[in-house]
């Protein structure tokens, strides 16, 4: 009976297999993980230590075993609770407050470092229901004007270099995520909102839209290209000529962007 | 407290609440009544009914995820009959949107709030009737109107309302979500928080004014402590939902723009954040307006059938106290994404990793009360003890989403779902069931099969972990939330197995809940009567006879000990069992001497 059991689990597919974390395509997304990982170690312990716990009081503290008149109001009995409580609060919080901090100041809102690396790329995202629009300010180094590469949902950037994104929406609030960057921000309309990442291997990767924003809201796919350097200078050059080529200053629908230093500021 | 002062304190207090003749008339006694056990009831039974809904909206959400785009068997002939049974895109929206707005407005808060507070309240402090009995009727048909009007909104012309349970504009206003059903929706949620309010004043006004005497704070049930904590909260957030609420209803219905911002279209001058910060101000009040009377009935049960006072009372009064102040600026959690200062998202991510100390204090005092006990394994009992283990494992995942590095990477995903419903639905569901078989027989004057009981117990126990544990891993694997084809992604592709097994235990779990609907509903009729003290417990409502006379209490009683003194070696020689009442002198006891300090009630 067991050996068929056994060969059963062998035989059919794991439902467990795919849960891990997403596959981490940037260069700082592992201090992300990281703190997901030992947060999961710590809470499978006192998890653990919990069922533990209670199965022990259940099976031996049963009908039959006599209740001890405690009631743990001495302090003698409940500075144990109490140090218990700031024990885990000290190890597990205050980890995981160190490095969400370390992260949030060192990397998410560096935006200084980030402008100031060579080769940065910086794009404006608009978002409506329900696609991305996309705009690179072109050789001129200004948005919204003839030069810009405009693309719609496939975002082209280059490996090893800082993307920076100003996000906005013209109607609902969209979620501008790609998750194997491990990043997200929210498109608002009437705001600009930043974020960026630094993608360490080249490869396609999905743009999720994480906030619901209508009935087609599954549909709001984009992707990133991750392209080696000299491959993505080339394909900005042809596709930035092409857009000068056909601009058409009576199609005001295409002409949008915003100055970027005046979202650049840095807290 | 002397003799004479508590005969006094008595006959003040019998004043207040005279005894009125009971009503004679159907209509009086069971559709108009005053009576707080009777408003309870309704309460129950409506709370009940839209869990139901709630649940089989749940079913068919299930069934999209497992079988995107396939025709819904059993429920699509009869709801989705336009589109051949397929749950479309717009249905999808409108079916989470509902089935998150009815389980918490409508569904929770009625059974843990409307149905435990209404009658748990009056009967465990030793009252007769709530302070305000037609201030009280008035809040149960305040919400049966907003009820009325979410079935309406089901009934729109573009369909119910779909823009999420957290109606972020400018998705719900008429840009996003137009038709009669997001309106009535929004509607439906100013009017129930108007029954809340008015619900709140008489909790709290009932606990503060109508304790019996010598039931001081500190010997008041857990269970009251919860509902006096959430009625508070109730008090004082409900309104700024309405707010936001009312404001959403103008944007909507007279073209104001208070929250509408964008280009072109939807040009406005508004701000659609405002909207998040009202919402938000009250929304994380609201997951602990929920889960306070959880925790209450759950920290009582625990010691009363772990035969052991609850560890550390004050402690966990104290604990819960201080989740309830903390619980008012913690709200930024949810606002993460937005675009938030960077000082501000600091400031949120510390305060609600505070929140993890009351918390534990609380939780650690649980598994305190049960250690050493003599644990008697009743249906009620494994509920509490179940909730406890839901609610450890929605507690710690709750830790990953309070910091806003990681919840970079999980906001929006089916992690925060899986964590919310482990706290908010499944710790409050459990919860709510251990506190409808505990208080059944004081209700309806029957008891409940146990077996079917047990049963039951198993089915929704491990049901809904496996059911909001898929929802988790699936949420740790990225898989985002809300999405009408999760599948359309690369990444999310290979998560459709677990997607369908974690369907597949839902369907499991919501056929278990029919053992208990024929449980409640056969059990009126043909249980077992009751006996007015079933439990053996000491608490006040199980002095009188089960179901209790309109009245409650033919005389005032008079409190001289806490809630939970069970097994007190010294009693137990004197009684020969292992309880005794609250409101019960031992011979050779003076009623001022007793464990805690007592103080007069007035």
């Amino acid at each position: 009976m067991h050996s068929l059991t056994f060969l059963a689990l062998c035989v059919l597919p794991n439902p467990f297999e795919p849960v891990k974390l997403m596959r981490d395509a940037s260069e700082s997304g592992w201090k992300i993980d990281e703190m997901l990982e030992t947060t999961t170690i710590f809470v499978s312990i006192l998890f653990l230590m919990t069922v533990v716990w209670m199965m022990w009081s259940v099976v031996r503290h049963g009908p039959k075993h006599k209740a001890v008149y405690e009631d743990g109001a001495d302090f003698k009995s409940w500075r144990w609770t109490a140090l218990a409580a700031l024990l885990i609060f000290v190890v597990v919080d205050g980890d995981l407050l160190a490095h969400s901090t370390a992260f949030m100041f060192g990397t998410f809102f560096d935006f200084k470092g980030a402008e100031a690396k060579p080769g940065a790329v910086r794009i404006e995202i608009n978002a409506h229901q329900w696609a991305w629009n996309a705009r690179y300010a072109g050789p001129d180094g200004k948005f919204n004007t003839e030069d810009d590469i405009v693309v719609l949902n496939d975002i082209v950037v280059p490996v090893g270099a800082p993307v920076i994104f100003q996000v906005t929406s013209t109607d609902v609030i969209h979620g501008f995520n790609v998750p194997e960057m491990r990043m997200k921000v929210d498109a608002v309309p009437g705001t600009v909102t930043r974020m960026w990442f630094q993608p360490k291997e080249t490869g396609v990767f999905e743009i999720i839209c994480a906030q619901h924003c209508g009935a087609n809201h599954y549909k709001m796919r984009g992707t990133v290209t991750v392209l080696p350097r000299g491959e993505f200078d080339r394909w900005a050059a042809v596709t930035s000529l092409n857009a000068t080529r056909g601009f058409d200053p009576k199609d005001m629908e295409a002409h949008w962007g915003w100055d970027w230093a005046e979202h650049a500021r840095v807290e | 407290m002397t003799a004479q002062e508590a005969a006094f304190n008595r006959q003040t207090i019998e004043a207040l609440q005279p005894i009125h003749s009971p009503p004679t008339t159907f209509w009086s006694k069971y559709m108009w009544s005053l009576d707080h056990k009777v408003i309870a009831k309704q309460y129950l039974w409506a709370g009940l009914l839209f869990l139901l809904i709630g649940g089989t909206l749940a079913m068919m959400i299930r069934w999209q995820w497992a079988f995107p785009g396939r025709p819904v068997p059993l429920l699509g002939p009869i709801f989705l009959r336009s589109s051949g049974g397929v749950v479309g895109p717009a249905v999808y929206m409108q079916l989470f949107t509902m089935h998150g707005l009815i389980m918490i407005f409508f569904a929770i808060t009625p059974i843990l709030i409307g149905a435990f507070g209404n009658f748990c309240i009056p009967l465990l402090i030793g009252a007769r009737d709530m302070a305000f009995p037609w201030l009280n009727a008035l809040s149960f048909w305040v919400f049966a109107f907003s009820q009325l009007l979410v079935i309406g909104s089901f009934l729109g012309d573009l369909g119910a309302a779909g823009a999420g349970w957290t109606t972020y504009p400018p998705l719900s206003t008429a840009i996003g979500t137009p038709g009669t059903g997001q309106t009535l929706m929004v509607a439906a949620i100013f009017t129930t928080g108007v029954a809340s309010i008015m619900g709140g004043i008489n909790y709290i006004t009932t606990v503060i004014r109508l304790r019996a005497p010598g039931m001081t704070y500190m010997r008041m049930p857990l269970t009251v402590w919860g509902q006096f904590l959430t009625a508070i909260l109730n008090v004082l957030f409900v309104p700024v939902l309405g707010s936001a609420a009312l404001l959403l209803l103008m944007d909507r219905v007279f073209g104001t723009q208070f929250f509408i911002a964008g280009a072109a279209a939807v040009k406005g001058g508004g701000d659609p954040i405002l909207f998040q910060h009202l919402f938000w101000i009250f929304g994380h009040p609201e997951v602990y307006i929920l889960i306070l009377p959880a925790w209450g009935i759950v920290a009582d049960l625990l010691a009363f059938f772990s035969r052991k006072p609850a560890n550390w009372y004050k402690g966990t009064v104290h604990a819960m106290s201080a989740v309830t102040i903390l619980s008012a600026v913690v709200y930024g959690h949810h606002m993460f994404q937005t675009g938030m200062n960077p000082l501000l998202g600091e400031g949120f991510t510390t305060l609600t990793l505070i929140i993890s100390v009351p918390a534990e204090v609380l939780f650690l005092n649980w598994l305190r009360t049960i250690y050493k006990g003599s644990i008697r394994l009743t249906v009620p009992m494994l509920f509490a003890l179940s909730m406890v283990f839901v609610f450890g494992l929605g507690g710690l995942t709750g830790l990953y989403l309070g910091a806003n590095a990681p919840d970079i990477y999980l906001h929006d995903t089916m992690f925060v779902v899986g964590h919310f419903h482990f706290t908010m639905a499944a710790a409050s569901f459990l919860a709510s069931l251990a506190g409808i078989y505990y208080w059944y027989p004081k209700m309806f004057g029957r008891n409940m099969n146990q077996t079917l009981g047990k049963i039951h117990f198993w089915f929704s126990s491990v049901g809904i972990t496996l059911v909001f544990g898929g929802q988790l891993l699936v949420g740790y694997a990225g898989q985002n939330r809300r999405l009408w084809n999760p599948f359309a992604y690369e990444v999310f592709k290979p998560l459709q197995p677990l997607n369908r097994w974690t369907s597949y235990f839902a369907f499991v779990l919501f056929t278990g809940q029919l053992i208990f609907v024929w449980n409640f509903i056969y059990s009126m009729a043909r249980g077992r009567k009751a006996e007015a003290n079933p439990w053996s417990v000491g608490t006040l409502e199980w002095s009188i006879p089960s179901p209790p006379p309109v009245h409650n209490f033919d005389a005032i009683p008079v409190v001289v000990r806490g809630p939970h003194e069970l097994s007190n070696p010294e009693l137990e020689k004197k009684l020969g069992r292992d309880w005794v009442g609250q409101a019960e002198v031992v011979a050779g006891e003076e009623p001022g001497a007793v464990r805690t300090a007592a103080q007069g009630a007035t």
